[in-house]
């Protein structure tokens, strides 16, 4: 037998199979019980002419195998190519559910202070006047006092009206340090309009330690409002009055519509309030039984509502509340 | 408060762009909300366009029997003609010119115009339209003759800013142009007039009759009585300056008392002496007392109001509002004018118990100083003098004791203590001192007496060095820590997981107010006095909130409505403070059952078993409400929101403390599940739940795991329709187990496990003999199917196969 010219008709017979029924004729042809190579190996009788048959043998084994996995892979091919879709077809529906805007922004204050170790604690809403009002340094006068401002239940229990009462009875459960932030409902006597409600909900942040400083609060409250209103924020301090802190001060987050130049969203100041703050006020500490010399805290406090509206432009406050799943799913 | 700029800087020469000013008030003493400009723009040289001009003739327009066509001299070589409407004035009136060309104060620009055939060559103006006053009846004739073409701008403010600042309660002395002055002139370096008021000299020796019978609530009164006095229409530029501070025109006397309180703080008040029978006394009121105020309205006093009373009856509100009996009118002739001082709080009472806000008692219930009265009379007696004409006849002054000043050490590194950023002694002083505050002997701090109230402690002091230092110059820094408790806790983690999981089971939050009309709760928490009807009782379930919710988006033609809300309810306990447990509750599409999955996943997701049973409940569809621990499940009754609605309501805090605190490794390795579907035939009234309760009760105990669990409630449901498959009284259960079996059995197998469970599976109180006895015939199939479920098994199965 001519090996060399066997092979060269084999793998060329091989080489230009182009489907997988031409390639199995060529390996029954070349490779068959009754191929020409197979009736000279049974016929073989030296060592060195079975040697070189098995050798092209297996070459063209191995020839036929790649040919085959090549011919495969291209049917696969034609066959994908068929399996079209229309991809900018939608997919299979699935309704997803949506957190409450308000949630969604409670939760992102909670982890910038759990980030910073504080504490989060959700106190109860029925609160005694002591921890709402006496204990905060707010004068029996005080106008918030007034039934006209607060729901009273009776003469000393009350709807709280901000979540301060939970920065209390913790003071009041174990000495400094405290780092602390309030979140919760609270309630006032507000005519509901398009930016009152009568329920809201507040965040209301407290720090105490040793040598805390207003220089910490302001850090503390930049720290928030790049969190919520972008890393380019600013945060202005202006005086500001509230019985339980002195210095009080009110916080302003630079415009992030604006970017300061001036918008309709800041009132043309290029600066948006945020809430008031300041250093908790000695009468305080002197009421949960802290020592003023040597105790110093800050405590701040913001509107949830109010954060959500500015960041996301809506107009009414009562959108909140009116649960209409087209304002709900948007968020 | 509004601050007419051109008033503030007659106490203060400041001259730094209005909106720098504003912006440093608004840091270091109170916020300015606006910067408003009222009256003619001040824009390329428009001023210049406004002239005072003399009437030269006045006559009928000869085309027109309504308008006067009159020649003005405004300075030029030749009078001007210009047509009027208004009658109120004459040839030799000096009256305010506007010439062509100019802009008026509601923006339009003043053409030369023919008017029935003539041309008006500008324009006379009315207060209003200098937007100086409220009047338009007639033109502004000017009272003193100046020379015509004066500039207007001279003879008074075109022009005006107005700074409107909303001030703290703490800063009563804010509530004056003076007030603004002082904290300017300190914030700038720059020199501060003294407060205004000279006293001229009195023609007279008349002591009126003053008594205080409440030292407490009148701490000091000051009365002068003036003669001679001509009530008319106060010059323009006090009514220009009123009007720009936001106060109405009412009568010279009137005005220089609303004058006064805007330029120094210190409400004051005029009767006319005529109307009062004898002295002054000041006195709470007496019961059942009644007095008329100036705004028509009889009042009822309360014993409490403190009252000016003549000798017969009340005859002024101290503080809040005259009496309409005394009040100053046309006719007036002789006024007594009273500089008191009253204490706060009984000012708020009277205020708040009459719903009778005004400019004194908004002052007075903050705390005026009581130094301030004998000042504010001796401006308001110049002014009654020069401009009103009126002869100042008499005087007298009841004081009791008045407040000492507080003296308060500051030692020096507070400042830098308190606010993280240090302010030298010297600069500290400086500050204290630009702002009134004085200086001892020993260094120590003398608070002045319209600041006594407020800074009394050292740690008032260092806010007022640091807002005027400047709360800008504060860095931002983080405080350092020693010791750290905060984590997420247990109860938020868990809070959060249900909500992600609800959210992501297709339900949407919502959030209702606690306030609502009507509780189902006989004890619910009522409010004595709600805001409304509708926000009346504090709820004891969030179903009804939810409710609502649901029917504004049904209304609103939202589809696959699937509410849920996170909060406390109130549930009362008979104590003063009710138990505010936090619930989850929620409402959706999808009846029963999608209620139910709901409630199983998420019990699932906390790793808790939940048990149901059948419990009536008065909003649920009587066959379709169950109870498990920690709430409910049902679907609302149909009357209540047709459409088969599922709801239930958890309590997160029960649930919480069931979760458990670690889990426990099972093992998942060692053989594949065997799984059996098994169907029985029961009465109707035997509850799946019952028969799964007996299987598990016939397995082998822990630890073997083993799943038994009633096929769906749909698959039931079916089942149940279908005759031939549930004869007459009975219906089909069926029943998965998934059995983990250590033998592969292809054959029927566990047979001796069924016969026990259905041995077991008759609920203990009413014997079911068709099953209890495995000896009878089962109506129905048990029918064992194993197969090889992709899960585990881990123990010996006990039978034999």
């Amino acid at each position: 037998v001519d090996v060399q010219a066997l092979e060269r008709e084999a793998q060329s017979a091989i080489a230009g199979a182009s489907t997988t029924v031409a390639l199995d004729d060529a390996r029954v042809r070349y490779l068959g019980r009754k191929s020409e190579l197979k009736q000279a190996l049974r016929a073989v009788r030296d060592r060195e002419t079975g040697m070189a048959l098995n050798a092209l043998r297996e070459r063209l084994e191995a020839a036929v195998a790649a040919r085959a996995a090549e011919l495969e892979r291209a049917e696969l091919d034609r066959m994908l190519a068929e399996e079209f879709v229309d991809v900018t077809l939608p997919g299979e529906a699935q309704r997803r559910g949506h957190l409450h805007l308000i949630t969604q922004i409670r939760r992102e204050i909670e982890d910038v202070f759990l980030g910073l170790g504080y504490e989060v604690v959700d106190g109860n809403e029925v609160e005694d006047t002591w921890h709402l009002f006496d204990a905060l340094n707010m004068p029996p006068e005080h106008v918030t006092r007034s039934p006209l401002h607060t729901l009273f239940l009776d003469g000393d229990v009350v709807l709280r009206t901000e979540t301060s009462p939970s920065q209390i009875r913790v003071m009041e459960s174990r000495p400094p340090p405290v780092y602390m932030v309030s979140l919760g409902r609270t309630y006032r006597r507000d005519t509901t309009d398009a930016t009152h409600s009568p329920i809201f909900h507040q965040v209301e942040g407290l720090a105490v330690d040793r040598g805390i400083t207003l220089a910490d609060l302001k850090g503390t409250l930049l720290h928030l409002a790049r969190a919520l209103f972008g890393e380019d924020r600013d945060v202005r301090f202006t005086t500001d009055f509230f019985p339980f802190t002195e210095p009080s001060v009110g916080a302003a987050v630079s415009c992030f519509v604006c970017e300061g130049e001036g918008c309709r969203t800041c009132k043309f100041t290029g600066w948006i309030e945020m809430g008031g703050s300041g250093m908790v006020d000695p009468n305080v500490f002197v009421n949960v039984g802290y020592d003023p010399e040597t105790a110093s805290g800050f405590a701040f406090g913001l509107g949830l509502e109010r954060i959500a509206m500015l960041r996301h432009g809506v107009p009414d406050i009562r959108l909140f509340w009116e649960n209409d799943l087209r304002f709900l799913r948007q968020f | 408060m509004r601050i007419p700029l051109s008033w503030l800087r007659e106490y203060v020469p400041v001259s730094v762009p209005t909106a720098e000013l504003a912006e440093r008030l608004t840091v270091s003493t109170c916020e300015v909300e606006r910067v408003s400009r009222i009256g003619v723009p001040d824009v390329n040289g428009n001023l210049g366009l406004y002239r005072v001009g003399r009437v030269v003739d006045a006559a009928k327009h000869p085309n027109a029997d309504r308008l006067q066509l009159c020649r003005v001299d405004v300075g030029e070589p030749e009078p001007r003609e210009i047509v009027c409407g208004a009658w109120n004035f004459g040839a030799g009136a000096t009256v305010p010119v506007a010439l062509p060309g100019a802009i008026l104060p509601d923006g339009r620009t003043l053409e030369r115009a023919r008017l029935r055939g003539t041309v008006s060559d500008g324009m006379i103006l009315s207060e209003r339209e200098l937007e100086l006053g409220l009047d338009h009846t007639g033109i502004l004739v000017l009272p003193d003759p100046w020379e015509p073409g004066t500039p207007l701008a001279d003879v008074f403010p075109l022009a005006e800013e107005v700074l409107e600042v909303e001030t703290t309660p703490n800063r009563p002395d804010l509530l004056s142009v003076y007030g603004i002055a002082r904290e300017v002139a300190a914030l700038f370096g720059l020199e501060l007039a003294p407060p205004p008021g000279r006293n001229p000299e009195r023609v007279g020796d008349e002591t009126p009759s003053l008594e205080i019978r409440d030292f407490d609530g009148c701490p000091r009164y000051v009365g002068r009585v003036f003669r001679d006095v001509r009530v008319a229409a106060s010059p323009p530029w006090l009514k220009a300056r009123l009007v720009a501070a936001g106060m109405r025109p009412i009568s010279n006397v009137v005005d220089v008392t609303n004058y006064v309180m805007v330029a120094l703080g210190n409400p004051l008040h005029a009767f006319d002496a005529d109307t009062l029978r004898g002295g002054i006394v000041v006195r709470r009121a007496d019961p059942g007392e009644e007095l008329t105020t100036l705004d028509g309205v009889l009042r009822r006093l309360d014993p409490a109001d403190l009252v000016i009373a003549d000798h017969e009856r009340g005859v002024a509100f101290a503080g809040v509002m005259g009496g309409l009996e005394t009040e100053v009118r046309a006719e007036s002739t002789t006024i007594l004018l009273e500089a008191a001082n009253f204490e706060p709080v009984g000012i708020l009472r009277t205020s708040e118990r009459h719903g009778l806000r005004t400019e004194g008692s908004n002052r007075w219930e903050k705390g005026v100083d009581p130094h301030l009265a004998p000042q504010a009379a001796a401006l308001a007696t110049e002014l009654l003098v020069s401009l009103v004409g009126a002869r100042w006849t008499g005087e007298a002054e009841v004081a009791g004791e008045l407040p000492e000043r507080p003296v308060i050490r500051l030692r020096e590194d507070r400042v830098g203590v308190v606010t993280g950023l240090d302010v030298g002694r010297d600069e500290q002083d400086e500050i204290l001192v630009g702002i009134g505050f004085a200086l001892d002997a020993e260094g120590d701090v003398i608070t002045p007496t319209w600041r006594a109230r407020d800074v009394t402690r050292e740690i008032d002091l260092v806010e007022e060095v640091i807002r005027i230092h400047g709360l800008d110059k504060v860095p931002s820094t983080l405080p350092l820590r020693r010791a750290m408790f905060g984590r997420v806790k247990n109860d938020q983690r868990l809070r959060r997981l249900v909500e992600d999981l609800l959210v992501g089971l297709g339900f949407a939050e919502a959030y209702t107010s606690s306030l609502v009309r009507d509780d189902p709760h006989p004890q619910a928490l009522r409010l004595p006095d709600p805001l409304s009807a509708e926000q009346a009782v504090l709820r004891t379930t969030l179903v009804h909130g939810l409710l609502g919710a649901v029917r504004r988006n049904v209304d609103a033609g939202n589809e696959e409505v699937a509410l849920f809300e996170i909060a406390r309810v109130y549930l009362p306990t008979g104590e003063t403070f009710p138990e505010e447990p936090r619930r989850v509750g929620a409402i959706t599409h999808g009846g029963f059952t999608r209620a139910k999955g709901a409630v199983e996943v998420l019990h699932a997701a906390l790793h808790l078993n939940a048990r149901f049973e059948r419990a009536a409940n008065d909003l649920a569809h009587p066959g379709k409400s169950a109870r498990l621990a920690g709430g409910w499940v049902a679907e609302l009754h149909p009357a209540l929101m047709p459409g088969g609605w599922g709801a239930f309501e958890l309590d997160l805090d029960e649930l919480f403390a069931r979760v458990p605190e670690r889990r426990v490794y099972e093992d998942v390795i060692t053989y594949p599940a065997v799984h059996q579907d098994l169907a029985f035939v029961v009465d109707e009234d035997v509850l799946a739940g019952d028969l799964a309760d007996a299987a598990r009760a016939a397995a082998p105990p822990p630890p073997r795991p083993s799943f038994v669990r009633p096929a769906s409630s749909t698959s039931i449901a079916a089942a149940r329709s279908r005759p031939a498959a549930s004869p007459s009284r009975f219906a089909s259960r069926s029943s998965r187990r998934n059995e983990r079996s250590p033998t592969r059995t292809r054959g029927p197998s566990g047979m001796g496990l069924w016969r026990r469970l259905l041995s077991a599976s008759a609920p203990s109180s009413a014997p079911k003999p068709a099953i209890s006895d495995p000896k009878l015939p089962i109506r129905g199939v048990a029918r064992p199917r194993t197969g090889y479920l992709g899960s585990n098994l881990s123990h010996a199965e006990e039978d034999p196969q």
